[in-house]
């Protein structure tokens, strides 16, 4: 007999930690029914107090609920240990087998919980049908005021579907904050493509049995294979302190159940705000500023953008002098939010990093690149400068005046390969994707977009593999929310699937287009982790030589 | 469509084992003893300093070693629970034991992470937590005879390396705390 296993309440992950108020949180109650439920934390502050695995008693901020019955309260399978929901509805309404994905269900077999008996259970291990719950399920001492604002909290949990969804459609918008970019149109082109051509599969599923039965059988959510999705464009216009009110206006005419993609080449910031007051999730927008944060919860981007690829710069230049005479570092930024942002990723290593302070010179129109070099020979020179600059730091590298060179790929794009062969010894580049030879073989991934968009740049080939990762992570989600369609749920089966190996279709990191390793995991928010720091090889047309592993420690 | 048929199989066959796995409490952990060899091996510790990991492996010290991630949900935090406990167990003999976490998810896990983990669970001095290039976690991981190529797939093991004739005990589920202190002073606490 299946020992129905229980399990309440587990570690905190980072997203544990945020603290907001949901919108629509009727009272106090609720908010503290939160926190214990999501930090293990009563409502006098203190650790609830748990006991694991029999008699191992551990503090409740190092297992809360939400670690295994995650945020939804929908449970997850995880290191061969199966969490069952712990929702109102599958605890205190008549119990009825819930199919989570077709391979993964849960038939109670219990008289449905009463509220004496669920505190009984909590603190006791024992369910109403006398069965012991698993041993990894902790038990609870809670006073009958704590767990009451609990079971408050649970009844509540996950009891109405999320907005945006309806019988036959999944409504998705994308936020494009660039009217008439060419990059964005050429991006939401390709999500559109993509998208149409998944909607054109649920039509054909419809109409042959043989393919119905089909789509049921390898998709494994009848969701998967008869929803359409329909992906509003929300375009946003003018400076971005004025997005937000138009974001709302957007919602009001359109409230969907997510964002995907999205597209900025400015900040991201005024969208993910939004993103997380609203508690809708916005999945993988292309942008090189994205939000850096340890706790937000409803943004998942594709890295930390540029700067990721500033704190891979101060961690090779770490590893690579210790244990040396560092000699001077000078970081050069000029006056840009790209030259900032891999500003603040360096600084964010190098500050805690145990060597001397790094210079920083702000770059401003009156300043000469040039002298800064003259003046500093022999320094490690951290060039945060773009295009306009780049005949100056040709010159400086052909003079030889440092001793290294750092450059941005992410900032001055494929003009790098226009140094000159001579100039090319001493200057290192971050470079935040697989290397062109290796990512070669994945070009074939997005071959049912090229076909139709005929890409003609290799900024357009990246945009299209963005559009197909973003699908991809899409698509995967939705098989496993099995119809469940709560917000959080969405973000809960990314965090719980999205890694190396794991699971189903393509949605594995060894075959995704452009980075090496793209997985999330409970909590994370950045697939992404890498950044190689290349050289420039010596031929007319150069190709990347890796100076540093993917991730550098 | 064959692309997608292969990985649907495995997610049925490490389904269908969850299952399994769940329902057998009746038998908490296998016990088996075991030699392994040390990969030579450069890892990172919380504290961002680098580790030989053959040679901490070779201290005359009792070791346990386990598998886990920062955010990790499920089983390390009752394994991270256990070696906590053990710690406060220990008493005046805290540093005859010292205690090993290893990374299955070294491209999130800097040290930060881990510093970040460890504190949350109140680890005392003598509890390590070691990330580092992929290659070279793969390494320990198949010295262990416990290569978990997706962080998600994983499961519960510690290994105790004896301080008195250097072998190994593998032990393949969950503990509890006495049953983990009563396998350390089996070898040699």
């Amino acid at each position: 007999m299946l020992i129905l296993p229980l399990i309440f309440c587990l570690t905190t992950s980072a997203a544990s930690k945020a603290t907001t108020v949901e919108p629509g949180l009727p009272d106090k109650a609720l908010h503290f029914g939160e926190k214990m439920y999501r930090e293990g934390l009563l409502p006098s502050g203190e650790a609830m107090q748990a006991y694991v695995n029999g008699d191992t008693p551990a503090p409740g901020t190092s297992f809360t609920c939400i670690s295994c019955h995650l945020r939804s309260g929908l449970g997850s399978i995880e290191g061969g240990i199966n969490t069952p929901p712990t929702t109102g509805k599958y605890l205190f309404e008549k119990p009825e087998p819930i199919n989570l994905t077709k391979y993964r269900h849960f038939d109670p077999s219990r008289p449905v919980y009463t509220d004496a008996s669920f505190a009984a259970m909590l603190r006791g291990g024992v369910d109403p049908a006398g069965r012991v719950l698993n041993y990894v399920m902790p038990r609870y001492h809670l006073h009958d005021d704590d767990m009451a604002i609990l079971i408050r909290y649970l009844k509540r949990l996950s009891s109405t579907f999320s907005p945006g969804v309806t019988e036959q459609e999944l409504h998705l918008a994308t936020v494009i904050t660039e009217p008439g970019n060419a990059e964005a149109e050429f991006y939401y082109r390709a999500l559109q493509t993509l998208i149409a051509q998944k909607n054109n599969m649920v039509k054909s599923f419809g109409k042959e049995p043989r393919k119905t039965r089909m789509a049921e059988a390898m998709l494994m959510s009848r969701e998967a294979a008869f929803k359409r999705i329909v992906v509003k464009k929300w375009v946003l216009t003018g400076p971005p302190d004025t997005w937000r009110a138009q974001l709302e206006q957007h919602y009001r005419k359109e409230p969907v159940f997510a964002l995907i993609g999205g597209f900025s080449a400015g900040s991201w910031q005024p969208v993910h705000q939004f993103s997380e007051e609203h508690q809708i999730p916005c999945l993988l927008p292309v942008t090189d500023f994205p939000v850096i944060s340890d706790n937000d919860w409803y943004t998942l981007y594709f890295s930390k953008g540029l700067f990721q690829e500033g704190a891979a710069a101060a961690r090779y230049l770490l590893r690579e002098t210790d244990g040396h005479d560092r000699g001077a570092v000078i970081q050069i930024v000029d006056d840009t939010v790209s030259a900032k942002a891999l500003r603040d990723g360096f600084n964010s290593v190098w500050d805690n990093g145990g060597a001397t302070a790094a210079r920083t010179i702000l770059l401003t129109p009156g300043t000469s690149l040039q002298v800064i070099f003259q003046q500093n020979k022999g320094a490690t020179f951290v060039c945060w400068t773009g295009n306009h600059a780049l005949a100056k730091l040709s010159e400086a590298l052909l003079a030889g005046y440092g001793l290294r060179h750092i450059a941005s790929y992410g900032y001055l794009g494929s003009t790098i390969y226009s140094l000159p062969p001579k100039a090319r010894s001493s200057l290192f580049i971050t470079y935040p994707y697989r290397l062109p030879h290796q990512e070669k073989n994945y070009d074939a991934y997005v071959n049912s977009v090229s076909s139709v968009l005929h890409p003609s740049t290799p900024q357009q080939v990246r945009l299209l593999k963005q559009a197909y990762a973003v699908y991809q992570v899409l698509s995967q989600a939705l098989i496993d929310l099995k119809g469940s369609y709560y917000r959080d749920a969405l973000l809960d089966v990314i965090g719980m699937n999205m890694a190396p190996g794991m699971g189903m279709g393509l949605v594995l990191d060894t075959t995704f287009p452009l980075y090496e390793r793209f997985s999330f995991g409970p909590g994370q928010r950045y697939a992404s982790k890498g950044c190689y720091i290349v050289q420039l090889t010596d031929e007319k047309n150069p190709g990347l030589i890796n100076r540093s592993d993917w991730v550098i420690h | 469509m064959a692309l997608r048929i292969i990985p649907i199989l495995l997610t049925l066959v490490m389904t269908a084992g969850s299952f399994t796995h769940a329902s057998a409490s009746d038998v908490k952990y296998k016990r088996s003893i075991e030699s392994y060899t040390m990969p030579d091996v450069t890892l990172i510790n919380q504290d961002g300093k680098k580790v030989r990991f053959r040679d901490m492996m070779a201290s005359n010290r009792l070791i346990a070693v386990d598998f886990i991630f920062g955010t990790c949900t499920t089983i390390c935090p009752v394994l991270s629970a256990g070696y906590a406990n053990l710690q406060q167990r220990l008493g005046p003999d805290l540093n005859k034991v010292h205690l090993v976490s290893i990374s299955i998810d070294p491209e999130n896990d800097t040290p930060k992470v881990m510093k970040e983990y460890l504190k949350r669970y109140r680890a005392k001095p003598g509890w390590d937590f070691l990330t580092g290039s992929r290659n070279d976690i793969d390494a320990v991981m198949k010295a262990f005879d416990a290569y978990i190529p997706n962080k998600m797939a994983h499961y519960p093991l510690t290994l105790i390396r004896s301080s008195q004739n250097g072998s190994w005990v593998r032990l393949f589920g969950l503990l509890s705390s006495s049953e983990f202190l009563a396998e350390c002073r089996k070898a040699g606490l």
